[in-house]
């Protein structure tokens, strides 16, 4: 029935996630959001994890993360830092077109 | 459907140690990682060995597969799963699959009951009136429009695999085609959350979302950063020293007349507030000017030059 809806995409500035959508979009426990989160590897602001709000830029990052420690069974502080030069390369690449 | 082979997609023999496919896995997904590769099917490549490695790092689902390779299934030909050809096998779907949406017919069609497609994932799982409860699966694709679309909107299709139970309990893929409408006011890299679209759910259990990657097309007359919307702004030298109100071609058509300022040089960016991508607040155009010399091919123009060699005391270099 649904096959061929229109479906009117609405824009928000970005996407706010909470931590349990980010968790499940992702395929990752709360406690490993938590853990990067207070280890300054994946930015938020302040606040109990209820509180925290997750952008398209943080999805893209933790599933990053994700993908690159469960790859190379790599931790989570490598995970982040090749997500750190991911990033980095993507703005280049960006310059330079 | 066709058989896949997926210890050749890792390049391991049959009898490879459970070591030995991590390193082969860890090896192709390194070298097919889709920032990285300069391969062109790099993304394609990187969905087949985190598909053929969900199998086989998986010893139920290796057991499984290597049964349907014993009865004699070889990679490429058309299959069809026996009937009951799992039996005997328990599969505790603990997988965790975060990409499985990505895996191909075969891979649903011979696990998708086993976590992989309906998800034994631990958020949405509850027992509710006794039954199987799981949200559906969130998927992620990508699209690619053109610069042209932030400022106007675009329709696009997107096509979405999602497998579906049939009253035999078995695991069907059902391809779904979404009508799409995305606003105008895109950026690169945003993305755009369609509730309930993605999986549906099992038991009373919400659908997953959709989530799409917006991407523009390399343009060869602008690029985007962010809202701002960028352009080279060609000028010939005297509009450069004089000052001039210039015309520029805006991506949705129209045109904008913008004031150069006397004594511009190339390289010099101008700023037009509000003329980029549309939104609130909008993005600004920016303009890098560039300075086009008018090519001294006729008496006339050689006679100019000439002209202004002798009469301007100038030196680039000074």
């Amino acid at each position: 029935m649904r096959e061929h809806d229109l479906i009117v995409a609405t824009l928000q500035e970005d996407v706010a996630l909470t931590i349990d959508e980010l968790c499940a979009t992702c395929a990752v426990t709360r406690e490993w959001v938590v853990t990067r989160v207070q280890e300054g590897l994946l930015a938020t602001e302040d606040g109990a994890p209820e509180q925290w709000r997750f952008g398209s830029g943080h999805l893209r990052r933790a599933r990053e993360m994700r993908r690159i420690e469960r790859t190379f069974d790599a931790a989570p502080e490598l995970a982040a830092l090749v997500a750190d030069l991911l990033e980095e390369i993507a703005q280049l690449r960006a310059r330079l077109r | 459907m066709q058989f896949k082979d997926y210890y050749e997609m890792l390049g391991v023999p049959r009898d490879a140690s459970a070591d030995a496919i991590k390193k082969a896995f860890r090896q192709l997904a390194r070298k097919y990682h889709p920032d990285v590769s300069k391969a062109p099917d790099a993304e394609a490549r990187m969905k087949e060995i985190n598909e053929a490695n969900a199998v086989l790092s998986d010893p139920e689902r290796r057991a499984a597969y290597d049964q349907l390779l014993a009865r004699g299934a070889r990679g490429g030909q058309e299959f069809e799963p026996p009937p009951g050809w799992d039996a005997g096998f328990e599969f505790s779907g603990r997988g965790s699959d975060a990409d499985a949406a990505d895996f191909s017919d075969f891979f649903a069609e011979l696990f998708g009951r086993m976590g992989g497609a309906a998800g034994a994932r631990g958020a949405g799982f509850g027992a509710q009136s006794g039954g199987f409860r799981a949200r559906g699966e969130d998927h992620h694709a990508k699209i690619l429009l053109a610069i042209e679309d932030a400022f106007l909107g675009a329709r696009r299709q997107v096509s979405l695999r999602a497998p579906e139970l049939d009253p035999q309990g078995r695991v069907l893929l059902k391809t779904r085609t979404l009508d799409v409408q995305i606003p105008k006011g895109v950026r690169e890299g945003q993305l755009i959350r369609l509730a309930g679209q993605g999986s549906p759910g099992m038991g009373n259990a919400p659908a997953g979302d959709l989530f799409l990657e917006v991407h523009f097309e390399p343009h060869p007359r602008y690029a985007v950063h962010g809202r701002d919307l960028r352009m080279e702004l060609p000028v010939a030298p005297w509009e450069a020293a004089l000052g001039a109100v210039v015309p520029v071609q805006l991506p949705h058509g129209g045109t904008l007349k913008v004031r150069l300022p006397a004594g511009a040089q190339g390289g010099r960016t101008l700023r037009v507030r509000g003329e980029g991508i549309p939104g609130d607040p909008p993005g600004d155009l920016e303009l890098t000017v560039r300075v086009v010399l008018p090519k001294a091919d006729t008496p006339r123009a050689k006679e100019l030059y000439e002209t202004m060699a002798r009469e301007l005391p100038f030196d680039p270099r000074a």
